[in-house]
């Protein structure tokens, strides 16, 4: 009998013999090929009773023993099955609803954030993909010779619009599009507005909802049609249609009546602008204009085709245009027309060059994709290390189930749809997360528009599908196929351990602990960079100043007069671009080799009113006709760059003309410290005109007076746009934007801490649970408290010292990077961050290990030990 | 009925309540020498069921079979009056047969 253990009939012939055999006669006749395999082991030795068995499986292969058609009462009951799953798998959750809670809460955290970085990816991505002709629309492009060789341009001779009609067969629509940035005046008060100017075509090829009119208003020539948006800032609750406007483009007025209203549009727009108006109020649309010229002004033209049209037909048109084209314009020659899909404009937006879509956003995308991976990978690790040990405490259920019958896949199945309910639980809850706080929050921050548009946008739930598959493949396979490994005998026997302190766990407590110190190092080290930025000196003194804009030269000499005739102005001084804001960039000549810099041209009293620090030389004297002439000032930089120190000996040469340097000032930032202190000149300029007025008033009177020097102002130039500002607001653009991104870092941060806590404290409340009474009767024979809580804590903190070194050595490199591609002035990862990230970790576990142990401090031996 | 099946039908009988395939199989091999392939033996079994000459039930499970029930075979009224009649028309031929059929009457 001792053989019986050691052999079995063969696989393969007995699964054949399963597979085929007709249900209701298989246990009789593999009962009996079993029972004769083992009688011919014991009489003919194994190799016979194979053989035998294979032959018995064939010979039972017969007309009467094969199973056909199914009978019906061996249906297998799944639907059943999975009820009675999903029965004991809510049990088990209601039962643990401290531990459910944290795998749903992290899971729904991560799955918020996803969707945040998702929205944000596909916003950049998937523009324009609302649209109902999208299919049928094309943009025509052409490709001619460039600096760099062929170059695709997206904008193209305007006269290729009149060709259409024609040339190209099967167009249904086609429209102009050109961009400009009037001037809108409403009531006295003047803005810039981004306006795109488009033939009535426009509004038949691409589809808006509207609030208010009708999409057919722009083919009146007068209207114009708003967005949302800009109807509100305008016109606020009053009916808008109906109502005038005023556009100011190239110096020319023109009246428009609003015609329609959009409705607010989320940022899957193709295009950005704030409101329509009709071509043919183009400033430039002169009818006289040469025939050359014309074909010189390039703008997007946009065709809609028939449904189903065969875009080689349209190949003939396209060479006759560019025929055309040749012989009018010879010394800009396009190689050829084509057009590019609607579809396809993001994509391929770094082929065309001046396109509808120039910017991606990268590091943004890369950014919110970092966070949205690190935290989904806590989560995730989370729930694996949640769920090991919570099946630890099903071990018994699964025994009993093995010895009935089940088989391995089908306990996967089951750990796996328990999975699945919780992974189910956690996306619902994060679309709700993401919906009610996370997307409010970020539109806040980055100021867009981002929203979660289940009804109309498809890919999100391709996106939320994929995301609960991923999940719960990810979170729930490796518990399930270890915990269904385990021999029924051990389990029922009561000997299987399970790893509480298995090597995985540790593994993935690690790498969760490394990714909260990276998070928080970040975080950190943003936020101190932010704060020394903050308190860093500018370099020049930019209290009590206003800068404000000329628009014409013709109004500068007249608004010079009348604002320094203000009482709180005590001095003013034109700029041709102000400091705090972008300086052109020059190409200068010293000893024959040649630098680019930055170029201030100015009156020779701007840096003397600006406050910024002579370090060798002198200021220009405004009197001296040669310093208004040919001197020139630098700073530290420019110095640094050539190799020189002060005084130089030879002149410099900008522009054919030679200045000798008179001083030499200390660095001052121009632009924000996103930027390093390049070189730079200031040129003092005679004081011709300027773009620029800088007015230094009287202490402490700069933001009180900027009202009166804006009446001045409007009095002066009662058509224009005043963009004036206090010298102290020059970087409160920038300092908001990365006040945005520290706030995400922070949250994030703030994000992976609690999900690791939420982990941790799982894990060790768990834990501390299944060895209850071995910590009780320590209790009971002495123990103290400090040596029950390093019984506890030792291996934690193993696990963050491990954790300590990794996390810091890979935030000093990443974080150091990032810092780096951001600021060109950072505080680098510090001690502090790095303390600041190790400490809030250790008083995590000090906090989840002591809340632990104080359960066992308040416990009564007596009774825990007695239970049972 | 075939050669076989009375064979078998017999056997079902002398086994009483513990017929089934390989026992069936292992006591025609003991009682006549004859080895029949177990398949036929359940062919020939099934059939004989369906004619009403055997009742069947599941049952007595051992290890060599890996926890599978056996069929086991009885025989029912139908079966042992089938036997009987067999039997008795056999008898009745047999006793046709002259007593000492020797070749006395070609020898006239």
């Amino acid at each position: 009998m001792d053989t019986k253990l050691k052999h079995h009939p063969p696989k393969w012939p007995d699964r054949f013999l399963e597979f085929y055999c007709n249900p209701s006669r298989l246990e009789q006749i593999q009962g009996d090929a079993y029972e004769l395999f083992y009688m011919n082991l014991e009489e003919r030795g194994v190799g016979y009773a194979r053989f035998r068995f294979f032959i018995h499986v064939l010979s039972f292969f017969r007309w009467g023993n094969i199973r056909r058609t199914r009978p019906s009462y061996q249906t297998y009951n799944h639907g059943a099955m999975f009820k009675n799953y999903m029965k004991i798998g809510w049990r088990n959750l209601l039962k643990q609803k401290g531990t459910t809670f944290i795998s749903i809460f992290g899971l729904a955290a991560a799955v918020g954030c996803c969707l945040v970085a998702y929205l944000f990816i596909e916003q950049v991505w998937f523009k324009g993909m609302h649209q109902e002709n999208k299919d049928e629309i094309y943009q025509i492009t052409y490709t001619a010779e460039g600096e760099n060789g062929k170059t695709t341009f997206g904008t193209i001779a305007e006269p290729i619009s009149e060709m259409i009609s024609e040339a190209l067969p099967n167009v249904k629509e086609q429209t102009r599009i050109q961009i400009d940035l009037p001037i809108l005046i409403h009531k006295n008060e003047s803005y810039f507005q981004r306006a795109q100017y488009v033939d009535p075509g426009y509004m038949e090829m691409f589809t808006y909802s509207m609030l208010y009119g009708y999409p057919g208003a722009l083919n009146e020539p007068e209207q114009v049609i708003l967005t949302e948006e800009l109807s509100e800032k305008l016109f606020g609750d009053t009916h808008p249609i109906g109502q005038e406007i005023a556009l100011v483009s190239n110096g020319k007025e023109k009246l428009f009546k609003v015609g329609g209203v959009f409705k607010e549009f989320n940022d899957m727009e193709m295009f950005n602008f704030d409101l329509l108006v009709n071509i043919s109020n183009r400033s430039n649309a002169d009818l006289s204009m040469p025939i050359k010229d014309a074909w010189k002004s390039e703008l997007w033209i946009f065709i809609q085709v028939e449904n189903g049209t065969d875009l080689g037909d349209l190949n003939a048109g396209f060479a006759e245009m560019v025929k055309t084209q040749n012989k009018i314009d010879p010394e800009n020659p396009y190689l050829s027309i084509q057009l590019e899909s609607f579809n396809d404009l993001v994509k391929n937006s770094e082929n065309i060059e001046r396109g509808v879509v120039s910017f991606l956003a990268v590091a943004p995308q890369l950014l919110l994709a970092a966070i949205g991976t690190f935290i989904l990978i806590l989560a995730v690790f989370n729930y694996i290390n949640i769920s090991i040990l919570m099946a630890s405490r099903r071990l018994k259920e699964i025994g009993v189930r093995k010895v009935i019958g089940s088989n391995k896949g089908q306990l996967i199945a089951q750990f796996l749809s328990e999975n699945l309910m919780v992974c189910f639980m956690a996306i619902v809850l994060g679309c709700l997360l993401a919906a009610f706080i996370f997307v409010p929050g970020f539109n806040d921050i980055a100021s867009k528009n981002l929203k979660i548009d289940l009804f109309n946008d498809a890919y999100i739930w391709l996106f939320l599908g994929a995301m609960l598959l991923f999940i719960t493949l990810v979170s729930g396979l490796y518990p399930a196929i270890y915990i269904t490994s385990f021999k029924p005998i051990n389990i029922l026997k009561g000997n299987q351990q399970i790893g509480s302190k298995s090597l995985l766990t540790s593994v993935l407590l690690t790498f969760q602990f490394t990714l909260a110190i990276i998070s928080i190092v970040a975080g950190v080290a943003f936020v101190q960079t932010n704060y020394i930025n903050s308190n860093r000196d500018w370099g020049y003194t930019s209290a009590d100043k206003i800068i404000v804009n000329v628009p014409s030269s013709q109004d500068y000499i007249p608004l010079k007069n009348k604002l320094s005739a203000l009482a709180s102005v005590t001095e003013i001084s034109g700029s041709q671009d102000f400091v705090g804001n972008w300086i052109r960039e020059e190409e200068i000549v010293f000893q024959d080799e040649k630098y680019e810099i930055s170029l201030l041209n100015a009156e020779a009293t701007y840096p003397e009113l600006l406050d910024i620090k002579l370090k060798e030389g002198r200021m220009f004297n405004p009197e001296l006709i040669s310093d208004t002439q040919e001197s020139i000032l630098v700073n530290e930089a420019f110095l640094d760059r050539l190799g020189l120190s002060f005084p130089l000996d030879e002149k410099i040469t900008i522009d054919s003309a030679s200045y000798a340097v008179v001083g030499v000032v200390e660095d001052f930032h121009t632009v924000f410290f996103q930027m390093s202190i390049e070189p730079m000149a200031i040129r003092a300029s005679p004081d011709t005109t300027f773009n620029y007025l800088t007015l230094k008033m009287t202490l402490g009177t700069a933001a009180s007076s900027m009202q009166a020097v804006k009446k001045t102002w409007h009095e002066t130039i009662p058509r224009g746009l005043f963009t004036g500002k206090l010298q102290t607001e020059v970087f409160d653009h920038e300092f908001n934007d990365v006040k945005g991104v520290s706030n995400i870092l922070l949250f994030s941060a703030i994000l992976a801490v609690v999900l690791a806590a939420l982990g941790l404290f799982g894990l060790v409340s768990l834990n501390m649970n299944s060895r209850i009474k071995d910590f009780c009767v320590r209790k009971v024979f002495g123990a103290d408290l400090g040596d029950l809580s390093m019984k506890l804590a030792k291996r934690y903190l193993i696990i963050w010292g491990i954790a300590s070194l990794l996390g810091g050595g890979l935030s000093i490199v990443l974080v150091s990077t990032f810092l780096n591609s951001f600021f060109a002035f950072n505080s680098g990862v510090g001690v502090i961050p790095l303390g600041l990230g190790l400490l809030v970790l250790f008083l995590v576990i000090a906090g989840t290990v002591s809340s632990q142990i104080w359960k066992i401090v308040r416990a009564n031996p007596a009774t825990i030990l007695k239970a049972e | 009925m075939g050669e076989l099946e009375e064979l078998i039908l017999l056997t079902v009988g002398i086994l009483d309540q513990e017929a089934y395939g390989v026992a069936v199989l292992e006591e025609i091999k003991n009682q006549t020498g004859r080895k029949v392939n177990i398949s036929a033996i359940h062919t020939v079994l099934n059939r004989l069921e369906e004619k009403g000459f055997l009742k069947s039930y599941m049952g007595g499970a051992t290890e060599e079979r890996g926890g599978r029930r056996k069929r086991l075979f009885t025989l029912s009224a139908t079966g042992r009056s089938a036997i009987e009649e067999v039997k008795n028309l056999r008898n009745k031929l047999f006793e046709q047969i002259p007593p000492l059929a020797l070749d006395f009457s070609h020898g006239y």
